[in-house]
């Protein structure tokens, strides 16, 4: 019993990190119907940015969220205008070949200027626990946790109580209708991939506490996220929060009980049953779609 | 075009020829096994690339997972050959049959999941394999891989049962990709690119399609992966499952250009040897990670179409370069095929004759907006039915919910005496419901002739392998063209015509079905006067020969002058049925639709 709580709590507070990383990717694809499938490798980027100012100047990877989400908003900003957002008329399928030639350029760089080994950071907390009775919480996983649903929280107040927030969410239902009430979509979608790719900075540096990291781990981290908003329903937030805590969940509970070694399978097992049972997700509805062609 | 003539007469005839001469001779000529396996490499990708192109090119349907299927065959032409025996070349149809197993679920799975779902389904399925080839330990030897055995031959054949196997299925996957491109199976697949909802609605059965499509695209990948397997001697997860393999298979794709024949094959051999390049120069790695990735972005941005529809298209330009296009000339108003009788007008007895069409209580729910809320009406066969109401009162939900486009959450209708709210689009289709929408939604990379021969009346196997545009089709095709006045026009690309235009054309392509009722949304909105008259005398035409119509429309002269009866919609509800004068009087609707001042000065003759 003591097992299960403990593989339950650390579940959660997993799926707490997974819940901030899944929603910018459920957040850009939401407001401009575009997969980000460098989001992995951008969220690798952070890790090795935290990792870097760790290793330079002793600065708590967690505190780096500081540095690394404004450095990620910029760098995410830049990269709409220069790539995604050229091809904003595009076909579906478009978006996702261009995101994905952008992760593979992204894992070669950081290959080339971090080495393509392992790397991990490693706080003097690392391999200290907080005791609660009979169940051991590695403090790494629940700082990181908490910081990941203050970061998430954060991001809830700027969508629900800023104009920001309203221009987000209108361009997101419809961005004829949006326009033609003053929202520059165009602004908003450049500003709402930002704060995607901020997040999954942000995203990056929790993960470098808590994961061993490499530039190939990010096909595993897309995977997952990925695995994650076809759960919530793509587009979703708290589809994406909810999903995040199922896959958590699921996963360290295939961990204890089955395998390490099927826990990664987790996520693509997730994606399969969830298209065949009920396509639109958790919390995802469906467009209705013959209107929304001219 | 005929098919025929644009793989024999093509600009590209020679260099095709050459190059096939070429790939034949060379491992007879040279003994350069540097330059052997780098062919023979780029012809794997070719095969992966044309296959790919069926989903891909024709169907729409991107996928990462390509990959996959070329690991599945030699692991497993490389565990039978090790647990049973024999030599893995024997396996080939085996493996062949593992791909079509693996994609024929792809197919099912993909029946709802589309675009973007469907990516992430393939790379979930490559990762999914791959991480069960890691971990089935007593089958596959887990992370260590499994060795094949050595080649049989004398060392004086060198590579050759290898280079010419591979040379083979090449063959045969272009044969299929070309055969597939002139039949009515290709062009139901591209008619599910262009719009898959559309194609269902003209009678294409879209997941039957889409799985043999699947099939189709994985069948010689998959077989060439088990030669594949026996020629590099060694398969393990890593390698054989690497996502690269797929991202080099999509990246020639790419390149060489989609929905073309030959384009994925001059792909496969352009980014084969950059492969190669990056790997002897540079190192592999990152280097190749770098020049896949930087390749693929770029084609994106800056080439999406792919070599070969881009050169086509600079080569028409040139030869067309000083000429007028077709496309803005007038409509002649008098483009009639006959001195028509005036249509005689509705009898009040069709108005009274049994229903064609019962919709009873029907509901529909979008959250917790009703948008159709209960709805009960009946459309008496031989009769022109029309629809009226305010926006937003749901019609068009009405006729998405009678052709099946949206399933309803209660309610029944009737078509012809049977149930159909549980049937797909197409299996309604098929009984005789046709439908226009209200903005057109022709198949806008289709030439008009081939959007108007693309519905299907039935679904049998055997039609699958007719072709495309053929026969009596072809010519009834052109027959219902004449009819709506754009025979001239068969040949051009759909997206080239007005909104107009594009009605008739719409018109002609519902005709096609050959329905028992013909349902349109709007058909005179964004509509000229001239060719608003002729939409109206082709109604009673039409109607004339036995078809009955239901009509969504807004243009009251136009409306009232034809239809009876008429039937008002107003906050999902049936609230009136009546004549057209009945209509203008009935105080429900004028207080809902028409205002209090309406009244028409003279039913307009349409």
């Amino acid at each position: 019993m003591t097992e299960f709580i403990q593989t339950l709590i650390l579940g959660l507070l997993i799926g707490g990190v997974y819940a901030l990383l899944a929603s910018g990717l459920t957040l850009i694809f939401g407001v401009m119907r575009v997969i980000n499938i460098a989001h992995g490798a951008l969220l690798i980027l952070g890790a090795f940015l935290t990792y870097s100012l760790w290793t330079a100047t002793g600065l708590d990877p967690l505190a780096a969220i500081l540095i690394t989400s404004p450095a990620m908003l910029a760098f995410g900003w830049v990269l709409y205008v220069a790539t995604v957002g050229r091809i904003r008329s595009a076909p579906v399928g478009a978006s996702v070949l261009l995101t994905f030639g952008l992760a593979l350029v992204f894992e070669g760089v950081m290959g080339l200027i971090w080495g393509n080994t392992s790397h991990s950071v490693r706080p003097e907390y690392f391999n200290t626990s907080f005791n609660i009775g009979q169940v051991f919480l590695p403090k790494g996983q629940v700082y990181g946790g908490a910081l990941a649903v203050v970061v998430l929280g954060g991001l809830y107040a700027i969508l629900n109580y800023t104009w920001l927030g309203r221009a987000i969410r209108a361009s997101a239902v419809n961005p004829q209708g949006a326009e033609l009430v003053g929202v520059n979509v165009g602004a908003v979608a450049a500003l709402t991939f930002a704060i995607g790719v901020a997040s999954a900075g942000a995203g990056g540096s929790i993960v470098s506490v808590l994961y061993p990291f490499l530039p190939g781990s990010h096909y595993q981290w897309i995977a997952r996220l990925l695995g994650i908003i076809v759960l919530g329903g793509m587009g979703s937030l708290p589809g994406a929060a909810l999903g995040a805590l199922a896959l958590g969940v699921a996963e360290t509970m295939t961990v204890t009980y089955i395998s390490p070694a099927w826990a990664t399978a987790v996520p693509y097992v997730f994606v399969i049953v969830v298209l065949l049972l009920r396509p639109q997700g958790l919390m995802g509805s469906k467009l209705r779609e013959d209107v929304a062609t001219a | 075009m005929t098919a025929r003539s644009g793989v024999l007469r093509s600009p590209w005839t020679a260099v095709i020829a050459a190059g096939f001469l070429f790939l034949l001779l060379f491992p007879v000529a040279s003994d350069d096994t540097y330059y052997q396996n780098m062919i023979m490499l780029s012809m794997v990708f070719a095969i992966g690339a044309v296959g790919l192109n069926v989903i891909t090119g024709y169907a729409g349907y991107v996928s990462l997972g390509q990959g996959a299927f070329l690991g599945l065959g030699a692991y497993t032409a490389g565990i039978l050959s090790n647990d049973v025996g024999s030599n893995p070349f024997v396996w080939m149809p085996v493996a062949g049959l593992v791909g079509v197993v693996v994609a024929g679920f792809l197919g099912v799975v993909a029946m709802r999941a589309r675009g973007t779902a469907f990516v992430i389904l393939t790379i979930a399925l490559l990762f999914l394999v791959q991480i069960i080839a890691t971990n089935w330990d007593s089958l596959t030897n887990g992370t260590s891989g499994i060795s094949l055995p050595l080649p049989s031959w004398s060392v004086d054949y060198q590579n050759w049962p290898f280079y010419y196997t591979f040379m083979a299925l090449l063959g045969a996957s272009l044969l299929m990709s070309w055969w597939i491109r002139r039949s009515k199976f290709g062009m139901g697949l591209i008619a599910i690119r262009e719009d898959e909802d559309k194609a269902a609605t003209v009678g294409v059965n879209t997941p039957i399609y889409k799985i043999f499509g699947f099939v189709a695209s994985a069948v010689f990948v998959s077989m060439a992966g088990a030669v594949y397997g026996y020629y590099i001697g060694f398969t393990d997860p890593s390698g054989m499952f690497n996502i690269l393999l797929s991202v080099q298979i999509i990246l020639s794709l790419l390149l060489g250009g989609r929905a073309t024949l030959w384009g994925p094959v001059l792909g496969a051999f352009i980014v084969e040897p950059l492969n190669e390049i990056s790997n002897n120069e540079f190192g592999g790695g990152n280097a190749r990670l770098l020049i896949f990735g930087g390749l693929l972005a770029l084609v994106v941005l800056l080439m999406p179409r792919g070599i070969v529809p881009t050169g086509e298209r600079w080569l028409r330009a040139l030869r067309t370069r000083g000429k007028a296009g077709l496309v803005g000339e007038r409509l002649d108003g008098r483009i009639e095929l006959q001195e028509r009788a005036p249509a005689p007008a509705p009898s009040e007895a069709a108005a009274e004759a049994g229903p064609l069409l019962e919709v009873k209580g029907l509901e529909k729910r979008f959250g917790g907006l009703r948008a159709v809320d209960g709805s009960t009406f009946a459309v008496p066969e031989g009769s022109i039915t029309a629809l009226i109401g305010p926006n937003g009162s749901g019609k068009t939900t009405v006729f998405n919910l009678i052709d099946g486009t949206m399933t309803a959450n209660a309610g029944e209708v009737w078509f012809a005496g049977r149930r159909i709210d549980r049937l797909r689009p197409w299996r309604r289709a098929h009984l005789g419901l046709g439908r226009t929408f209200q903005i057109t939604r022709l198949f806008r990379q289709m030439t008009v002739l081939e959007n108007v021969v693309a519905p299907l009346r039935s679904f049998r196997l055997r039609q699958l392998a007719a072709g495309a545009v053929s026969g009596h089709e072809a010519e009834r095709a052109q027959e219902l063209l004449d009819f709506v006045g754009m025979r001239k026009y068969r040949d051009q690309p759909a997206f080239e015509l007005s909104f107009g235009q594009q009605k008739l054309v719409e018109l002609a392509q519902l005709l096609m079905l050959d329905p028992k009722l013909i349902m349109l949304d709007e058909p005179a909105g964004g509509i000229n006067p001239t060719l608003l008259e002729r939409i109206g005398e082709t109604i009673r035409e039409l109607n004339s020969q036995g078809k009955t119509f239901l009509i969504v429309e807004h243009n009251m002269p136009f409306v009232l002058g034809l239809c009876h009866p008429v039937l008002v919609l107003a906050r999902g509800q049936t609230i009136a049925r009546g004549t057209p004068d009945e209509i203008q009087e009935d105080p429900k609707v004028l207080d809902a639709y028409l205002g209090e001042d309406f009244r028409l000065e003279q039913p307009v003759e349409a």
